[in-house]
């Protein structure tokens, strides 16, 4: 079942492997062509045959002071810059508000602030681990610090659902503005890249080589790890047209043992959470409609568990713009859909976001100028 | 309920792992006498997701739903947790920094353990999802966001809860933090170190109105409000005057257009910890001054993301009956708090309460329920 609803996106926060800011995403879209992902690593020496689309977040210390940042672990600063950001791109502020809420996803939430704890459990034992690090492998951490540093006091919600994260999250964000419990919500996701991940990934994942992941080869394996947030300041819509759109239809479900049909509105462009781990990719193939304008852009930040807060904000810079952007030939192909190549014209009011998971769970985020 | 009503339960040193620290802080242990039903039906899931499972059967039997019942009603699972999201194993993790190729395993099982996900799968339901992870006031948030997907028309029915297991990382994180008692926790009193942790899990079914006009039997309470708000003060201490968990219960109140001296009771957050008992003493005598309040924690201990959803069905379970238990581990008055939790087994009249959660990061969460 699709809820339908008028939130407005009034701003964007992103940073990434491809940069940080909408206009470092935009000019990766403007590029059309693969990501190298030995290009866009800085942290692929850490895990040996893995490369992944690692974010920098220098740009946090134009928004937090240097003491404050002391505090704050890598998945943190993430999340509080995407925050920032999104603030920054709406250019209104939010201090102190009690009615102003914070709705953060993430997939596997402060792994690496976990796995630092136990080192301090397996170098020092028991009675010296860290508190420190403790506190902060909560997976509400970077919920609680955007919500410190920016002083929005209101509801603060944090969801974990793996690759569902985003539309989870969005549901309840959704639901806090139009039950009016948040005037304003913060909403995004955040993902970090640790040296387990990246073990995990190799296990999960064996292959020799990985340069580019290629979306739109449905029966190969190209998934290259990702980390970064995509943040949203979003806002019950009134009569102004916002300055990203609208989100205008949120499902968030699993398909039925028979499979069954997904709910998906046409006459629009769809952008595919495909991300090159193949075995998520039959769904697609299975429930997208033979003629159906796609577009994939994974290879431009990766795989990620909160990916779909990407395709979102490309969705939302689509709608803005009112141009979609290419998918490079190398990406590869899938003749049933008509796959977006060039940069054009988006020639459609709506876009339609949508994900599925290799259990058969489904998320579908729709955007409408 | 009988345990909190009675002699009550105490708090032993961990059976399930051992630690090396020089004292045994005791735990609330789930005793191996009670099997969790998850273990045959998902032998490969987490302990977290068990207990979940176990509670779900539970609350199906006790609402009177065959789980095969279900498939012809739109169905979302909303569970809350901490530990059932934190792919924490010790073992993995051990091996992994050796050097050596740890076997994938406890990360399959990782995967393959999200309390919400492992619900709706052993049910077959195909609605939205969502395990929510804000610390303490998990399972609260997760009964409100539940309901809220319900009015929204997406559910006829949520199933709702929370769930968390023991282990040595909280255990541990808890004790680095020094918030953690070395004798029986005592929320509100005097003497209070610290809390004790737990482990557990409670579900809640909740119904839309429209199902609850065709039910045969009387529902079990009505769900009259929720509310959250943030703190935006510390990482891991409340804001001493209350003000995110003030505006979280105005919220709550505000959803049925109820007023504080509607509240006939309260389920307290109550950890026994210094801060957070100080905080909730100061925001009750304020909002609710002479309501009775106590917390249930000196009994079961804090089960972190399952508290709120415990805490749910205690409310729930005072509400039908009219009585509330003593505040478990209060014996001494504190004078430096301004209002003192029940010391006895007390009849209260009245037809509405409250439940309220207190969490790591400033969430603050509130659901009351009201009977028919």
């Amino acid at each position: 079942m699709i809820l339908t609803v008028r939130i407005a996106i009034n701003g964007i926060g992103v940073v990434g492997g491809f940069g940080c800011g909408v206009e470092d995403l935009r000019r990766r879209l403007q590029a059309a062509d693969l990501a190298d992902g030995a290009r866009v690593s800085e942290k692929g020496d850490l895990f040996p045959g893995i490369l992944g689309f690692c974010a920098g977040t220098t740009r946090l210390g134009s928004f937090v002071p240097k003491r404050a940042l002391r505090r704050l672990d890598h998945f943190v600063r993430m999340a509080v810059l995407g925050g920032y950001l999104a603030i920054e791109d709406a250019g209104f502020p939010i201090d102190g508000s009690e009615k102003v809420g914070v709705v953060v996803a993430t997939g596997y939430g402060a792994a690496q602030a976990t796995f630092s704890f136990l080192d301090t459990v397996i170098d020092d034992g028991d009675a010296c681990a860290s508190p420190t690090f403790f506190a902060s492998s909560v997976h509400n951490a970077a919920a609680a610090y955007i919500s410190l540093l920016t002083r929005a006091a209101g509801p603060t919600i944090t969801v974990s659902q793996f690759e569902m994260s985003i539309p989870a999250g969005l549901l309840t964000a959704s639901r806090l503005l139009e039950e009016k419990k948040a005037d304003i919500v913060l909403c995004g996701g955040v993902d970090e890249i640790c040296p387990v991940l990246g073990y995990c990934w190799n296990r999960f994942f064996p292959v020799t080589q990985r340069v580019a992941i290629r979306p739109l080869e449905l029966n190969r394996q190209s998934a290259v790890p990702g980390e970064g947030a995509a943040f949203f300041l979003l806002s019950r819509a009134g009569s102004e047209s916002p300055k990203y759109g609208m989100i205008t239809g949120i499902a968030l479900g699993k398909l039925g043992k028979g499979e069954g049909s997904v709910p998906l509105n046409t006459g629009m462009p769809f952008f595919l959470g495909l991300d090159g781990k193949e075995s998520c990719s039959r769904l697609y193939a299975s429930h997208i409609p033979e003629g159906t304008r796609v577009a994939a852009y994974a290879q431009n930040y990766g795989s990620l568990p909160v990916g779909p807060a990407f395709d979102m904000a490309v969705a939302a810079i689509s709608l803005k713009d009112g141009r979609v952007y290419g998918v490079p030939q190398d990406a590869g192909d899938h003749p049933p859909w008509h796959i977006i190549r060039e940069e054009q014209p988006l020639g459609a009011s709506s876009v339609c976001c949508v994900k599925f998971d290799c259990h058969g769970n489904f998320g579908i985020i729709t955007l409408t100028r | 309920m009988a345990a909190l009503l009675g002699e009550g339960v105490h708090p032993a040193p961990p059976r399930r792992f051992t630690t090396a620290h020089p004292i045994a802080y005791p735990v609330f242990e789930i005793p191996e006498s009670i099997p969790l039903r998850g273990s045959s039906q998902e032998p490969g899931v987490m302990r977290t997701a068990q207990l979940a499972l176990t509670a779900l059967e539970e609350a199906l039997l006790n609402a009177g739903w065959a789980a095969t019942e279900l498939a012809d009603f739109n169905v979302g699972v909303c569970m809350g947790t901490t530990v059932g999201c934190t792919l924490n194993s010790e073992e993995f993790y051990r091996e992994f920094r050796s050097g050596s190729q740890p076997d994938m395993a406890p990360v399959i099982r990782f995967l393959n353990s999200n309390p919400s996900q492992v619900i709706a799968r052993s049910l077959e339901v195909t609605g939205p999802c969502q395990t929510v992870v804000n610390a303490c006031s998990s399972g609260t948030d997760a009964i409100g966001i539940g309901a809220s997907w319900i009015r929204a028309g997406l559910c006829d029915i949520v199933i709702a809860g929370g769930a968390d297991e023991l282990c040595r990382v909280t255990y541990n994180g808890f004790i680095s933090l020094m918030i953690t008692d070395d004798k029986a926790c005592r929320p509100f009193d005097r003497r209070r170190k610290g809390l004790n942790l737990g482990e557990g899990a409670a579900v809640l079914l909740l119904e839309s109105e429209k199902l609850v006009r065709h039910r045969k039997s009387p529902t079990q309470a009505i769900l009259l409000g929720y509310g959250s708000a943030g703190d935006a003060h510390h990482l891991t201490a409340p804001d001493p005057q209350g003000r995110g968990l003030k505006r979280a219960i105005f919220s709550a109140l505000e959803e049925n257009h109820m007023l504080a001296g509607d509240i006939a009771f309260i389920n307290a957050h109550g950890t026994g910890t210094p801060d957070n008992d100080r905080v909730e003493s100061k925001v009750l005598h304020e909002l609710f001054p002479g309501v009775p309040f106590y917390s249930t924690k000196g009994c079961t201990g804090h089960t972190l993301g399952a508290a709120g959803a415990i805490e749910a069905a205690f409310t729930i379970a005072s509400l039908k009956t009219g009585v509330i238990p003593p505040s478990a581990g209060f014996e001494e008055r504190d004078p430096e708090l301004p209002a003192h939790p029940v010391e006895q087994k007390s009849t209260v009249p009245g037809r509405v309460a409250l439940s309220q959660s207190l969490a790591f990061g400033g969430s603050n969460a509130v659901l009351i329920f009201g009977k028919e």
